[in-house]
């Protein structure tokens, strides 16, 4: 079995990486797949967070690394879903722990075992960001709909495209507001994707469920009503190979959108006559 | 099974059908399961079946679970309406000879009792085995630790009687390769023992190395639990993998799961018990007895008494790593994600919230002491402890009402106990 190395990556902090990580790192893992996380975030490391599994970390990546412990060791089984683990990263050492050419190693061993190795790459396109895409032949670039996160996300394709090993790359844009896009204040999905001239994998909308999610320690996929749930699995069935249409975000949500709709339906048709 | 709703937002679930404890748990489950009974309080209906208290806990504990609350129980066995209403649970259909005990509703009396039978059941088999195999041993370390001539030698038997104990312990969970790989592991460190001590602050040493890599397999796997928490979680894990998958074949292996959980001989493993209140200890003498054995004044403790001691007057931030051979007294909070490491005690004047590790050298008498223990995980020489996941809190609200707790090993396992106990 050779397993898929992906790199999720963004350039820009707090743009949603690591929460993307964990999101379809679960959702991948709920349709029976067998998935790594890995946290090459080393002395800010959130993953285990976010999962809810810090309190079961005794080895981290570094210990892997300098050779502490076997890599089976390291390996945190998930609370719910046993084919789900995580690789943590250490939280006190720095990014210098870890070189581009061990953690290279470290994905090739895991590919034996697991079908998915996906790897949450840190912020900034320093050392950290070089170890981080080492082993990886796929990458998903995570960006807001921001003109910040947007240039960083340029950038970062482009070290993806001079780098040797990655084969592809998707686009995943983070926390769209379709109420904002329609009054013209959020660039919209399509100028985010013209911009970067790069394929989307997946559009998640804003859902301030998520921070709830990541105080409790539960990924919002479990939570299959949470529409930001629902767009990371969609996410990790198109990365499986499925074709999925993408969410359509013009349509209303809220019960008081539907009825105002129906109304201005209503309205129009009144003039109309 | 049955499932009614009333005005007040009570849900009723009706298992008086259920002839056995896995059953109850089983059908328990299979009516959770539901979305409708999330967020609700719960009101259960058990027959004539006699439950103790950490199936009841658990039962408990599977409801908060999904959020909801255990409201009320109605139950035909009076040993059970003893048992809940020890647990604080209100009975809806209290029988006459039981009301009296309604008044004394002691709310920790959950965690204390929990420690007792687990003490108990794990003192009579650990008593079983003392006698037959460690007897001897056992006198020897006496006479060895008093005679000061044969420091040496005293210091090496001391290590191999610690090591057989945990070499029984690993034979049950290890396999045999690697077994043979510690005892070569063990002798190598008997040759050079300050090399191992040195390691061991690093988290380098063998011993520790082994042991956690029993307790990572304990994580993974989650096997050999007996702590109530890990309990709870088998008993959820096992319902909710179980409940997403086929119901029908899965059946027995669940039954299976939980007759293991809920069986009579519950194996051994850590304990992080958070409240034990003073006052249970006032009540019963006997308990405090069982819980706290007497320890003989060995080396160890003569070495925490000569060790160096360091005073840091700072909060230990995420990623910072104190590490010190002696006993360490920290003036501030220890926030998640920092390391505390000591060969001899850990006195925090202020929140623990991170990894601390005292007698990291292998001093077994060593502990932590902290005003509010929130330790993400605790190791005491090579013992391990984790947080339990129910007490998930995000942060720690600061009052003038904490009471100091202390962290130590009794009978091979960390435990955590009230300063003024």
């Amino acid at each position: 079995m050779t397993g898929r190395v992906i790199v999720i990556t963004s350039g820009k902090g707090g743009v949603g990486k690591t929460t993307t990580s964990a999101n379809i790192g679960t959702a991948l893992a709920k349709n029976g797949h067998s998935v790594v996380l890995i946290d090459t975030d080393i002395g800010l490391r959130n993953l285990d967070l976010l999962l809810g599994l810090e309190n079961r970390i005794v080895y981290t990546l570094v210990d892997v690394v300098e050779e502490r412990c076997k890599l089976k060791q390291a390996l945190v089984k998930d609370k719910k879903n046993p084919n789900l683990c995580l690789l943590a990263a250490a939280q006190t050492r720095d990014k210098t722990s870890v070189s581009a050419d061990q953690l290279k190693k470290i994905t090739e061993k895991l590919k034996k075992d697991y079908d998915f190795i996906l790897v949450d790459c840190p912020a900034g396109i320093e050392q950290g960001f070089q170890t981080a895409i080492a082993g990886a032949s796929e990458a998903i670039v995570v960006t807001t709909p921001e003109m910040s996160a947007v240039r960083d996300a340029d950038r970062i394709i482009g070290l993806l495209e001079a780098a040797e090993g990655i084969e592809s790359y998707k686009l995943l844009i983070n926390r769209v507001r379709p109420n904002m896009i329609k009054t013209n204040d959020m660039m919209s999905v399509e100028d985010v994707e013209n911009i970067l001239s790069c394929k989307k994998i997946g559009i998640i909308p804003e859902d301030t469920g998520i921070i709830t999610s990541t105080n409790r320690g539960e990924p919002i996929v479990n939570n299959e009503k949470s529409p930001a749930g629902k767009a990371y699995i969609n996410v990790a069935r198109r990365i499986n190979g499925e074709e999925v249409p993408f969410l359509d975000l013009n349509e209303p949500t809220k019960f008081i959108d539907k009825i105002k709709k129906f109304l201005s339906g209503i309205n129009k048709q009144g003039k109309e006559q | 099974m049955e499932q009614t709703l009333n005005e007040e937002n009570i849900y009723t679930i009706n298992i008086e059908n259920a002839t056995n404890a896995p059953e109850v748990i089983f059908e328990l489950s299979s009516a959770l399961d539901n979305d409708e009974v999330k967020n609700k309080r719960i009101c259960l209906k058990l027959g004539n079946i006699d439950l103790n208290q950490a199936q009841l806990l658990s039962i408990k504990s599977l409801i908060n679970g999904i959020d909801s609350n255990l409201s009320s129980i109605e139950t035909k066995s009076v040993e059970t309406e003893k048992v809940a209403l020890a647990l604080g649970i209100v009975v809806s259909n209290v029988s006459p000879e039981n009301v009296k005990d309604l008044t004394p509703v002691n709310p920790y009396k959950t965690a204390e009792d929990l420690k007792e039978e687990i003490i108990t059941e794990k003192k009579e088999v650990e008593e079983e085995k003392q006698i037959e195999n460690n007897y001897d041993s056992e006198i020897t370390k006496e006479v060895l630790s008093y005679n000061s001539l044969n420091e040496s030698e005293s210091t090496e038997k001391l290590q191999e009687t610690c090591e057989n104990e945990s070499f029984t312990d690993e034979q049950n969970n290890q396999e045999n390769q690697e077994q043979n790989n510690e005892t070569e592991n063990i002798e190598q460190k008997e040759e050079n023992q300050i090399e191992a001590i040195e390691a061991a602050s690093n988290i380098q040493n063998d011993q520790e190395y082994t042991n956690s890599n029993t307790t990572q397999e304990h994580l993974s796997e989650n096997e050999n639990q007996t702590e109530q928490s890990f309990n709870e979680e088998n008993i959820k894990e096992g319902i909710e993998t179980d409940s997403s998958n086929n119901k029908q074949t899965n059946n027995e292996n669940v039954q299976d799961e939980l007759e293991v959980i809920f069986g009579s001989n519950p194996k051994k493993s850590s304990i992080f018990s958070m409240e034990i209140p003073k006052e249970i200890y006032e009540e019963k003498e006997e308990i405090a007895n069982i819980t706290i054995p007497e320890q003989e004044y060995t080396k160890d403790d003569i070495e925490l008494e000569t060790f160096p001691t360091k005073y840091i007057k700072q909060t230990i931030r995420s990623g910072q790593v104190i590490n010190y051979e002696g006993n360490l007294v920290i003036i501030g909070d220890c926030h998640p994600g920092c390391e505390v490491i000591a060969f001899g005690d850990i006195t925090v004047w202020g929140v623990l919230s991170g990894i601390a590790h005292a007698g990291a050298g292998g001093n077994e008498k060593a502990r932590v002491r902290a005003l509010k223990m929130n330790a993400i995980q605790l190791r005491i020489a090579n013992c391990y402890s984790r947080r339990p996941d129910s007490l998930n809190s995000v942060f720690i609200e600061k009052t003038n009402s904490f009471t100091p707790e202390e962290a130590r090993i009794i009978n091979g396992e960390i435990v955590v106990f009230k300063i003024n106990d």
